[in-house]
């Protein structure tokens, strides 16, 4: 295998949702809509992109993305 | 504040809060938390302690491959306060582990004198051998604590026995998952529980000792932690448990604060998976950071692997935390409260946020070791003398097994490889050549009790010559390990980052070279080598390599011009009677210009072996005389030619 014919597997994206409002703290309206993982777990927040304030900021799923078929029961 | 209780600022610092305010706030005065977490540092110490010398398993027994935790109740979010001193990966995984565990089992369901245990990775981190027991801790009819341990288990089936493999490509072959359940129930084992175990693991009768001794160490924490709550009041031991995570988030709020705001990327390769090398695998991240916040996006991180190279999104999170106290503030406690002001963003589905059942997880370190260094290229650029080099990168992780004469099989894992290695060098001096990962804290297990558990000889265990990265401060040294195997045997080899340097410099420090691993096959017609194999370039033309770049030729060590060699070219490597393995790691990087480093220690690196003479003048401008192997005493400096070439390579 040489050097130039390998590849790299594809990149993926985080996804970001455009959202209503301006941020309190630097009143810029640059509000996105997206999952976070920190202490405690998964959060669903609101968050200005240029300062990182989090305008919400609320329990996710318990495994984030995951689905237990187990929860179905 | 959040919806959750959790801080998400801290306007007081702790320290400025008044006598009163702080018993408001954590329920005793500040003395009295400080004596109260002591004296559950002082449990999962006794815990470990007591474990260690009771297992039976040599990976706990010889690598302290376990952890113990104390956690708060539901109410406190479980949050973890206190730790044992063993390896990160597990510490910072069993915050989400307990509370993942015992919410889906059900916290009203548990009761005093239970065990509950899970080993998923997507529920919990790491890998399917590595179980997690959680034990309740009672007190008045109320969980007032949890007390865990995480334990790496020898066998937990799969199709590789031991199970560091990179060949395993789905969860199926990973090995058995084991959702949350009770292992003992009110102090009484659970037969079906223990049965469903002990009849996947080819191991069973070794692990079960060290179950018992896991129940007996989970008791002995929860009768501390009783103890503590009978001399201070369960106010005072609630208290004590969010004080603790409240200083680790206060610490790193403040080692964050200064960092300059901006946002800052790095990135990390892995050079392919166990299925073939026709793809590698990039970890990305970008660092945003404003104030007293950090939000790492990995985002432009590759999609998950093949095979199971892959972490999950816990043990990501615990790399990050991992980076961050070491880059900004070792001093940092490691507890729940090292994330609060930390936001990870990740794709779902990558090689660090892998997803069931193809994106399994096994050798899940690799991965999140990769970002560690990714987090290391973005901001070493902008810590100044606070920069750190590069570790070596890769585990490189043997695994074999076999029959001896009398028909008993073997297995050895994380023995026989490159596991252990350099660290890069920092402000502070050289860095060690001999420990392991950024992201581990374990033991190196005896060459005698290697020796003892499986069929093998260690020939040779030793810094490598001219491997450590050139600095002011100089990165550790690669490690070479040869052993011979006395059977025939199976191997599984895991060298993962061999294509390009781990080992990065630091502050005008350069890199350590890459490693390589290679198999010298018993000569024909007899059962072994004629002796040890020497570490001249022209050894290895009779070789098969496994993985590194050599040359196409002589199979030496080729970084620039030779061709990769993939470590699961073939999923298995069997190896007669006799066989001889090498693996050579990387090196540690540097730290600072190599032609600032004072004369005397490249005479005393030099002295030790760690440089070559001609090495000396190569890296550092440091003109050496005499005979470091045959007349060590005597060598010495010339200084006019080592300024005369220190000038020239300035000027040049």
């Amino acid at each position: 295998m040489s050097e130039e014919s390998r590849t790299t597997n594809r990149p993926l994206p985080v996804e970001r949702h455009p959202m209503q409002g301006t941020c309190p703290r630097c009143a810029a309206e640059e509000l996105r809509g997206y999952p976070v993982n920190s202490e405690g777990g998964w959060f669903d927040v609101v968050k200005c992109q240029s300062c990182l304030l989090s305008v919400s900021r609320d329990r996710g799923p318990r495994l984030g993305p995951i689905r237990l078929l187990s929860d179905l029961l | 504040m959040s919806n959750l209780g959790i801080p998400a600022t801290a306007p007081t610092r702790i320290r400025d809060l008044t006598d009163e305010a702080f018993r408001a706030a954590y329920g005793c005065d500040r003395f009295t938390a400080s004596v109260i977490v002591n004296r559950l540092k002082y449990a999962v110490g006794h815990m470990s302690t007591a474990f260690l010398r009771e297992a039976f398993s040599p990976i706990i027994r010889d690598w302290y491959d376990f952890a113990c935790t104390i956690s708060g109740p539901p109410e406190q979010d479980y949050r973890t306060a206190v730790v044992s001193n063993s390896l990160t990966p597990f510490l910072g995984t069993m915050p989400d582990a307990v509370r993942n565990t015992v919410e889906e089992f059900g916290p009203t369901g548990l009761a005093p004198g239970d065990v509950l245990i899970c080993n998923d990775p997507y529920r919990g981190g790491t890998h399917v051998n590595d179980v997690l027991f959680t034990r309740p801790v009672f007190v008045d009819g109320r969980i007032v604590s949890f007390v865990s341990m995480r334990a790496h288990q020898l066998d937990m089936g799969g199709t590789v026995p031991g199970g560091f493999s990179a060949t395993k490509r789905d969860v199926y072959e990973n090995g058995v998952v084991i959702p949350p359940v009770l292992l003992w129930s009110k102090d009484q084992p659970v037969r079906s529980t223990f049965s469903l175990i002990f009849d996947n693991t080819r191991w069973g009768a070794m692990l079960l000792p060290d179950f018992k001794s896991i129940h007996q160490q989970l008791q002995l924490g929860e009768r501390l932690v009783r103890e503590n709550i009978e001399r201070y009041g369960p106010d005072a031991h609630l208290g004590a448990l969010a004080y603790a995570c409240d200083t680790s988030a206060e610490l790193m709020r403040e080692a964050v604060a200064r960092v300059p705001d901006g946002d800052y990327t790095g990135a990390a390769r892995i050079d392919a998976d166990g299925m073939d090398d026709t793809v590698d695998y990039t970890v990305h991240v970008t660092l945003r950071k404003r104030d007293h916040d950090i939000e790492a996006d990995l985002s432009g991180t590759s999609a998950q692997a093949r095979t199971c190279i892959n972490c999950g999104i816990s043990d990501a999170k615990t790399a990050l935390g991992v980076a961050l106290t070491m880059l900004l503030d070792p001093a940092i406690p490691f507890t729940s409260g090292t994330w609060r002001h930390l936001d990870l963003v990740a794709p779902p589905g990558t090689l660090l946020t892998a997803l069931p059942p193809q994106g399994a997880p096994m050798m899940f370190w690799e991965a999140s070791g990769a970002l560690i260094a990714a987090v290391f290229d973005a901001l070493n650029p902008v810590l100044g003398e606070n920069a750190v080099g590069g570790d070596y990168g890769s585990t490189n992780t043997h695994n074999a097994n076999g029959v001896r004469q009398d028909g008993t099989p073997w297995t050895s894992a994380t023995q026989c490889g490159g596991e252990h290695g350099p660290w890069g060098a920092t402000k502070a001096g050289d860095g060690d050549s001999y420990t392991v990962l950024f992201n581990l804290n374990n033991l190196d297990p005896a060459t005698e009790t290697i020796e003892h558990d499986s069929p093998v000889v260690m020939l040779r265990k030793e810094h490598a010559i001219d491997t450590g990265g050139p600095g002011a401060h100089r990165g550790g040294a690669a490690n070479l390990k040869d052993t011979l195997w006395l059977t025939d045997a199976d191997h599984y080899l895991s060298p993962f980052r061999t294509r390009e340097p781990s080992g990065v410099g630091a502050g005008g420090g350069q890199a350590g070279p890459t490693g390589a691993m290679w198999i010298f096959p018993p000569r024909e017609g007899t059962d072994g080598p004629a002796g040890l194999v020497a570490t001249a370039p022209d050894v290895y033309a009779d070789s098969i390599p496994v993985a590194g770049v050599l040359d196409p030729e002589t199979k030496s060590l080729d970084p620039v011009n030779g061709t990769y060699h993939h470590f699961a070219s073939r999923k298995t490597w069997r190896t007669r009677a006799g066989a001889v393995l090498r693996c050579l790691t990387n090196g540690g990087g540097g730290w600072g210009s190599p032609f600032a480093r004072d004369p005397e220690k490249v005479l005393a690196d030099v002295r030790d072996e760690y440089v070559s003479i001609d090495g000396a003048a190569r890296d550092y401008g440091v003109v050496v005389l005499g005979d470091p192997h045959f007349d060590p005493e005597r060598l010495r400096i010339d200084m006019e030619a080592t300024t005369a070439l220190r000038r020239a390579r300035n000027r040049g």
